[in-house]
């Protein structure tokens, strides 16, 4: 099809929106409620254009480019427009930049600078002022500062399938909310963080425990352990002005030590400790009949999602809690046992690229270590303890780091502590999707077969496909694995199993596009081709890894020989694995 | 909040109404119609939401979503009689804040106009005033709708009229 853009001419496919041609043609076009791949409801107006002969200008986010179009990008009219729909969003929008969290990372206020906005041109509409629903463990959300773009209606409903929010009401009364006006923390939402991962403003974000953080650091009777998920190092650089992806394991273990914290560790520590467990309890479910697919229990939105949509299917999670999970339950046991430092005085956090985290960590059923120590301590319930007690995502992380003044791109690297920091290729690779499938193939295959796995790359389950399939030789015993990332596509694995069609023995379920690196807790922006780069680092890090089979891992084998003494043995049992609840049935 | 739950259509009715209207386009609007309609007081409480939103296996949020937008669709209690304020910009020219001044004041209820559709139910529950954006009259405004009998070019005096007419059938009753 032949178009021009600017007076320039160009050929594009038929069924190309307007905004694409003119971005393959390099020039690029404002939008704000538009995002790839997630939301293009033309609701905000910011990516108009001309085109002769239309009355009006259009929205180049849904208009399809059509034979001989010419297509004026930049006209006065154009960027009046523009400037103008920004405007009337800044009417009902609060100027309150300098304190809001996502000051200097907001896409309204960059329109708002870019295109001269010098002042408050409209009046409010909104008659009332909206309250700030802080119910949920995991998220804030501002209504007064949504700007209506839908984007996180959409990925909540179209990526997730989860449907926690939508439009309600009309005109002015018009917001985003949840059945009822509850709380995000009251209905089926499973705290993903998407929304908050695709909000152009501060209408949806964490809840922040940066301030908790700070005061168990400055506390000199605590002794502040920090773990870190795979999926950190390859985010938190961009944060602090590095490309996309940048690998930087060592800067961050440095920075971290820098913050303060006791002892700098790892969840891939505990994410090989997640291999053990896991791998033995999937062959032990083959070899003794249990049941069948066995599905990874490491992403706590696919946790709460499954507890609320399929809570008929719990027996098919693997009971093993997640690698933050279990790292806290060491943490305050193990460690605190060969340290000899009272579990009381043990603060865990955990920097996660997770909003779910933060839920998880608050699941009444985690305090193993507590329970744990108990009876040895003579401790009350009243002073019963969680395993991990604070979350950071990887932007509150970023926050830290920025307040220090820390200039993370100069650190110099350095090592995690012992003995909880060593980990292998294995676990690195739990931050992608396909990850937590090929580390326990890499085990499962030596476990059950005794013999050596020379070619330690599963490829097939690698990559951003929605849902991965691959065959496996266990010496004889094929299995069929899955792998599915977005729960949407963990929805199309549940609905097969749930009516007896499902092939397969192992399942990989991330709730996150692209698993962990693309968490609603890791930098904004996130998109595709960011999480392409994240996922390349890792597999980098898991390739040019010494070990790289988590059963390899030597301090998990001190682990197992001091402590933990078997895989699914008592103390495991008592301190690694969990169960699952049905929460109000929805669908 | 007691004597609510005794006007919860009951199951055997909804599941009628939903199985004339499931897997058609436009079923959740239909139904929610339908459902609102049976209801004594006109209204569609929480739980019946939740049980249209399992019924027709749609989600919650859509359910109230839509709930939520249309004004047709109340989600509190309605009085026995309904008195309904046009203000519309024709009749809002010709008067119709004062009129709905009126209304409440007769109520002993003082509409503020701070939203745009006040909504209001007297305590014992005979009559709801509310306001609705235009009846779709505007060369008659103000316009007014008094147990669904429209009433146009409204003044006080009519306004009482028509109000009165209900409150004389009352005390026949």
């Amino acid at each position: 099809m032949k178009i021009t853009i600017n007076n320039q001419p160009l050929e594009v496919n038929a069924g190309t929106t307007i905004l694409e041609a003119c971005e393959s043609a390099d020039f690029n076009i404002p939008t704000l409620c538009y995002l790839k791949d997630v939301s293009n409801n033309a609701s905000c107006g910011v990516c108009v254009v001309e085109v002769k002969g239309a009355k009006s200008l259009l929205r180049s986010c849904i208009t399809k480019v059509s034979e001989g179009m010419e297509i004026t990008t930049n006209s006065a009219r154009v960027q009046d427009a523009r400037k103008t729909n920004v405007e009337l969003l800044l009417a009902n929008h609060p100027d309150n930049c300098l304190i809001c969290d996502r000051n200097l990372n907001c896409e309204l206020q960059k329109l708002t600078y870019v295109f001269g906005i010098s002042g408050r041109r409209f009046v409010r509409t909104r008659k009332q002022y909206l309250d700030k629903d802080e119910s949920s463990l995991s998220l804030v959300r501002d209504p007064e500062k949504c700007i209506l773009c839908g984007r996180c209606v959409a990925v909540c409903s179209e990526v997730q399938t989860v449907k926690a929010i939508d439009f309600t009401g009309r005109g002015i009364k018009s917001k985003i909310s949840t059945f009822l006006d509850q709380g995000l923390g009251l209905v089926a939402c499973t705290n993903c963080g998407q929304c908050a991962l695709v909000c152009p403003t501060g209408a949806i974000t964490e809840k922040s425990s940066i301030s908790e953080v700070w005061k168990a650091i400055h506390n000199p009777e605590k002794v502040v352990l920090v773990q870190t998920a795979p999926a950190i190092r390859v985010g938190i650089g961009e944060t602090m002005g590095m490309p996309s992806g940048s690998l930087v394991t060592g800067k961050m273990v440095a920075g971290l030590r820098r913050l303060g914290f006791s002892k700098v560790f790892d969840t891939n520590f505990a994410a090989d400790l997640t291999i053990i467990e896991e791998g033995n309890e999937l062959i032990k479910r083959i070899k003794t009949g249990g049941t069948l697919p066995m599905i990874t229990s490491c992403s706590p939105g696919w946790i709460k999602f499954i507890e609320h949509f399929y809570p008929k299917s719990l027996s098919h999670l693997s009971t093993c809690k997640s690698p933050q999970q279990m790292f806290g339950a060491v943490a305050k046991t193990y460690y605190a046992e060969k340290t000899g430092i009272d579990p009381r005085n043990i603060v865990v956090v955990s920097i996660m690229p997770c909003t779910a985290k933060k839920y998880e960590a608050k699941r009444p059923e985690m305090d193993g270590a507590f329970e744990y120590w108990k009876d040895k301590l003579n401790l009350k319930e009243n002073e019963s303890f969680f395993d991990v007690d604070y979350v950071l995502t990887t932007r509150e992380l970023s926050r830290m780091f920025k307040e220090t003044g820390i200039d993370f791109a100069h650190l110099h690297e350095e090592n995690f502590d012992s003995p909880l920091g060593e980990s292998t290729g294995a676990a690195v690779i739990f931050g992608a999707t396909g990850g937590v499938m090929e580390a326990a193939l890499r085990t499962a295959y030596e476990v059950f077969t005794g013999k050596t796995l020379y070619s330690v790359d599963f490829k097939a389950v690698r990559g951003m496909e929605g849902i991965k399939e691959a065959e496996v030789d266990l010496d004889g015993t094929k299995i069929k694995v899955a792998v599915a990332h977005t729960l949407k596509n963990a929805r199309i694995i549940m609905d097969e199993i749930e009516a007896g069609t499902s092939p397969y023995t192992f399942i990989e379920v991330m709730t996150c596009p692209g698993g962990c690196l693309g968490g609603g807790g890791q930098p904004i922006p996130t998109n595709a081709f960011i999480r392409q780069k994240r996922a390349e680092s890792i597999y980098f890090e898991d390739a040019n890894k010494g070990i790289r089979k988590s059963h390899e891992n030597p301090e998990i084998l001190t682990l197992y020989t001091d402590f933990l003494k078997e895989p699914l043995g008592e103390k495991s049992h008592q301190l690694l694995h969990t169960h699952y609840y049905s929460k109000n049935n929805t669908f | 909040m007691d004597s609510l739950n005794s006007t919860i259509v009951s199951e055997t009715v909804l599941d009628e109404i939903v199985e004339k209207y499931k897997g058609k386009p436009g079923q959740l609007l239909t139904t929610l119609e339908e459902v609102q309609e049976v209801n004594p007081l006109k209204f569609l409480p929480h739980e019946t939401l939740s049980d249209v939103s399992k019924k027709l296996s749609i989600p919650l949020t859509q359910v109230y979503s839509v709930a939520t937008f249309y004004s047709f669709f109340n989600l509190k209690p309605q009085g026995k009689h309904s008195i309904i304020v046009c203000r519309g910009t024709a009749c809002h020219t010709k008067g119709s804040k004062a009129l709905l001044e009126e209304v409440g004041h007769i109520f002993n209820y003082r509409f503020d106009d701070s939203n745009d559709e006040s909504f209001y139910t007297t305590p014992d529950n005979e009559f709801t005033i509310k306001t609705v954006a235009c009846f779709g009259q505007c060369a008659q405004s103000p316009v007014i709708s008094v147990d669904n009998i429209i009433y146009s070019n409204v003044n006080s005096l009519k306004l009482l009229e028509a109000i009165k007419k209900i409150q004389r059938k009352k005390t026949k009753e």
